[in-house]
């Protein structure tokens, strides 16, 4: 919340271009939605899938090579 | 390098559909727009920079992820990230566990007491009425007394930021200022 008291100084409410310069910063930007895009991403190693997937392809090259000896 | 300096002579509607495709673009609009949303943020938290540049930071994050469900109709894009900054204003006042004191120009509130009282002198003890009243009202109301008299802001751009027309933006404004004024004029007959 908010509360409000008058400034009875002549002190300018307008930013300065200095304090524009400083606060713009477009790599900082890009850098955080970068991290904030890509952060739900699981891990392969993580995926259940994956690993159902891996564990299929073992069985049936393990069933194959038994099938042959 | 090339491609940077052939897409800001691009037409705003076009850089945003290349900016949809491709992040690296958004760039363009962040220094077209990063002055005037700065400057919005600035002056609504009082003068703290620091504050103004994470939430000027935050809302072009939150305009960048959500870039692709932005529709034109018919309100420049600037409208759409002061809406982005305003929510963002809104939510970090009402994080604050204590008030946030922001401090407003004499001359802002002199030129309130002008339009919510027919003129007339102002005492130093009027004025402090006047702020004791502006702190008791609705939120709602608040905002748009902040914007109109405090940020500067014309009807249109108002209007803009909240998606309404100009003529609905000034009768909510003028409606408030009537409240304000009946409450003015029963404190000065009490």
């Amino acid at each position: 919340m908010r509360k409000f008291t008058v400034n009875k100084a002549p002190k300018s409410s307008e930013p300065s271009k200095e304090q524009i310069a400083r606060q713009k910063d477009f790599s900082r930007l890009h850098h955080q939605y970068e991290t904030l895009t890509k952060r739900g991403k699981k891990p392969l190693y993580r995926d259940p899938k994956l690993w159902m997937l891996l564990f299929i392809i073992g069985v049936v090259i393990f069933l194959m090579f038994h099938e042959k000896s | 390098m090339f491609r940077k300096k052939h897409i800001e002579n691009l037409s705003e509607s076009e850089i945003i559909e290349f900016a949809k495709k491709r992040p690296d673009y958004f760039g363009v609009l962040y220094d077209r727009y990063f002055e005037q949303i700065f400057r919005f943020v600035y002056k609504r938290i009082g003068g703290n920079e620091a504050i103004a540049g994470d939430l000027t930071q935050q809302c072009f994050i939150k305009a960048m992820a959500n870039l692709t469900k932005y529709e034109d109709r018919g309100f420049p894009f600037s409208s759409w990230l002061y809406r982005i900054a305003q929510n963002e204003v809104l939510m970090f006042f009402r994080e604050q566990k204590k008030h946030f004191t922001i401090t407003i120009e004499e001359r802002h509130v002199i030129s309130l007491f002008e339009e919510a009282t027919d003129g007339g002198t102002m005492s130093l003890e009027d004025q402090e009425k006047l702020v004791t009243f502006l702190n008791e009202m609705e939120q709602e109301q608040l905002d748009l007394i902040e914007l109109r008299f405090f940020q500067g802001l014309s009807f249109t751009e108002i209007a803009d930021i909240y998606a309404i027309t100009e003529a609905n933006a000034k009768m909510r404004i003028y409606r408030i200022l009537e409240k304000l004024k009946k409450k003015w004029m029963t404190n000065i007959k009490s």
